[in-house]
């Protein structure tokens, strides 16, 4: 500020720029600083939502825009309520985030709790088990049809080594019955280590000197669990099946690569489903009224779970 | 409530020597509070005791019992840590019922309740029953951490520096509580303090610990009044006791190196000549700050003195301690 004040020979123009950032009150330079992240937010989340919301009303195909576009008012939610196949979709989507959330919370809690006792290399181990994370999705699907392959695949070659089914007798990604849960397995296999990530963070949070107070006041290890490391660890938990579920929620790019959706339409996830309505059937004002459902699902459980989850911190 | 011995316990932490060769009786419904300064191994023999940490050699005994292999539950201690240890997401009644949930207990819900009762209304935190521990102050977590033992009837309770964050009034409260409880119950108690006060007025024993060893254990006015060395005479007495050269006073017994006087060991009046430098109005008391043949000398002068700074004043020590050259006692 006293800048020009200090200095004796005062580049030409500057005094006239410090006088007029000067003139300018906190608050004005506050909303300068805040104004292009505003603009941004308004430009590319705000905006579309609300157009979104405009075309969910409306017949507009995007393939199509020199057609007139006529107002329906809710037709197409009508239409993607009553649809059947639709509910078939979001049958897969609950399927899919139930069981991978599931076993992902169990291993990734059981796998964060031995790796933090102290043994030498649990560094070095925990870097290699969070390796699945890394990769890109379309370079898991990608290599995991080839684990799933029934004739070369190492998924059936060690199935059937522990069960003797011969390995070409099924195919992990053909099967109706199966192909649900080959998607579920690799998205445990690559997205565990998260959550053991969060939980490890749950559990070294947690003082030694807590657990000493336990064994002072005569608490069993077990006891020790249930009533310390568990209570201690549960916001974070709730936090990764938070994180857990919004990604699986809109789960796109690796089921794409495994499965396509197929066979028939078993695990098409409604992220798969709202694509194809969207970018392969152009029917963008019916896929913008099923977006803008999805969005209400979404936030409605989300806003839910937060409040749950605040009230377990505040407990 | 039981004896509890420690013999011959030694611990060491890589290269440092926490405790060497300590043997210590806590008797039987004794109050015995260790003092010394940090890393003297204080809060080391209550892990020893309370099993948290074993002996790399030596005994701790439960009424002649050796306990080593005994895991902390076995052992059946209360322990108040430093640094409090609440149960962080319980509230304050669950953390004071924690210990007597054990199913080792299998103490009845009434009980339960009535006991937590009794140990809140003791410590001033009835009103607090409802809070989450983490909800508290420093001087509240502190009384909940005490509280969290006291509702226990263990073999010995352990107290590392218990009072330490409370403000002096309510220090002062529950030094006479603490001590009250404990005379009531017949508790075996071993509390580690820094603070003087709390170990002259509670302690049965006190035991002085330096760097890891056990130097002095008795009665505290034994401890007070006979020290055997000048590390032991400077734990007890505010101000601290004096230390000089022994030569600044006539008739030091030989081998003396050091004189050590308390202040009620300075005779004012006659001897040697001190100058004030500095007078400090207590109340009570006045504390008189004297150079002395170049040494520093704090001693106590009735509170209504009128010296002031630069007063000349003769001194002579009564009855004082004399200390050789590693600063053992000599008389």
């Amino acid at each position: 500020m006293s800048d020009h004040h200090r200095s004796h020979r005062p580049e030409p123009g500057s005094t006239a720029l410090v006088h007029r950032v000067k003139g300018l009150s906190d608050r004005a330079i506050a909303w300068l600083f805040i104004l292009p992240t505003i603009v941004i937010l308004l430009a590319i989340n705000i905006f579309p939502l609300i157009w979104t919301i405009y075309l969910s009303f409306t017949n507009y195909r995007v393939n199509r825009p020199n057609k007139a576009v006529d107002f329906v008012g809710l037709r197409n939610y009508e239409r993607i309520l009553s649809d059947t196949d639709i509910w078939i979709t979001m049958q897969a989507t609950a399927h899919f985030l139930f069981w991978t959330i599931f076993f992902q919370v169990l291993i990734g809690f059981a796998l964060a709790y031995l790796i933090n006792k102290k043994f030498k290399g649990n560094d070095l181990l925990t870097t290699i088990i969070v390796l699945p994370m890394m990769l890109s999705p379309a370079v898991v699907g990608n290599f995991w049809t080839f684990l799933y392959q029934p004739q070369i695949g190492l998924f059936n070659y060690v199935v059937s080594f522990f069960s003797g089914v011969d390995p070409s007798q099924f195919s992990m990604i053909g099967d109706v019955v199966l192909a649900p849960w080959a998607i579920v397995i690799v998205d445990t296999w690559m997205w565990t280590p998260f959550v053991m990530l969060i939980c490890l963070a749950g559990l070294r949070s947690i003082p030694d000197s807590i657990y000493e107070a336990a064994e002072c006041d005569r608490a069993s290890k077990w006891r020790q669990f249930w009533t310390i490391t568990i209570p201690m660890v549960l916001p974070f938990l709730m936090l990764a099946v938070l994180f857990r579920g919004i990604e699986n929620f809109k789960m796109f790019d690796l089921v794409v690569q495994l499965t396509g959706g197929g066979p028939g339409s078993t695990t098409e996830l409604t992220s798969i489903n709202l694509k194809r309505e969207a970018f392969e059937k152009w029917r963008t004002g019916y896929a913008s009224a099923y977006a803008v459902i999805l969005f209400v699902t979404v936030f409605g459980l989300a806003s839910i779970y937060v409040k749950a989850l605040n009230r377990v911190k505040d407990r | 409530m039981a004896e509890v011995t420690l013999h011959q316990v030694t611990k060491t932490f890589g290269d440092t020597v926490a405790l060497d060769h300590v043997s210590l009786t806590i008797a039987d419904h004794s109050f015995v509070v260790l003092l010394g300064p940090t890393g003297a191994g204080k809060t080391t023999t209550l892990r020893m005791i309370s099993g948290l940490d074993k002996p790399d050699s030596g005994d701790v005994r439960f009424d002649g019992t050796s306990v080593n292999r005994l895991m902390p539950a076995q052992r059946n201690v209360a322990m108040v840590f430093q640094q409090y240890s609440l149960y962080p997401h319980l509230s304050v009644r669950e953390n004071l019922e924690f210990p007597l949930k054990s199913p080792l207990l299998r103490m009845a819900a009434d009980e339960i309740a009535k006991t937590v009762a009794t140990v809140a209304e003791t410590l001033q935190i009835t009103h607090k029953l409802d809070n989450k521990a983490t909800e508290l102050s420093g001087g509240e977590m502190q009384r909940v951490s005490i509280g969290r033992a006291l509702v226990r009837k263990p073999n010995i309770y352990l107290m590392d520096e218990p009072l330490s964050s409370l403000d002096a009034k309510l220090r002062a409260d529950l030094r006479i509580e603490l001590k009250r409880i404990q005379a009531h119950l017949g508790a075996t108690l071993l509390y580690v303090t820094h603070d003087q006060i709390e170990a002259m007025t509670m302690a049965t024993h006190v035991g002085v610990l330096d760097a890891g060893r056990l130097v002095q254990f008795g009665p505290p006015r034994e401890i007070y009044e006979n020290p055997i060395s000048i590390y032991a005479a400077s734990r007890l007495g505010q101000p601290r006791i004096n230390i000089l050269p022994a030569d600044v006073f006539g008739g030091a017994p030989s081998g003396a190196s050091f004189i050590g006087m308390r202040p009620e060991q300075i005779v004012q009046g006659q001897g040697e000549e001190g100058q004030v430098t500095r007078v400090e109005r207590l109340g009570d008391q006045t504390r008189l700050y004297l150079l002395i043949k170049g040494h520093d000398l704090v001693t106590v002068t009735e509170a209504h003195t009128t010296l002031k700074n630069g007063d000349v004043v003769k001194i002579q020590p009564k009855h004082a301690f004399y200390f050789d050259q590693e600063g053992n006692r000599v008389n």
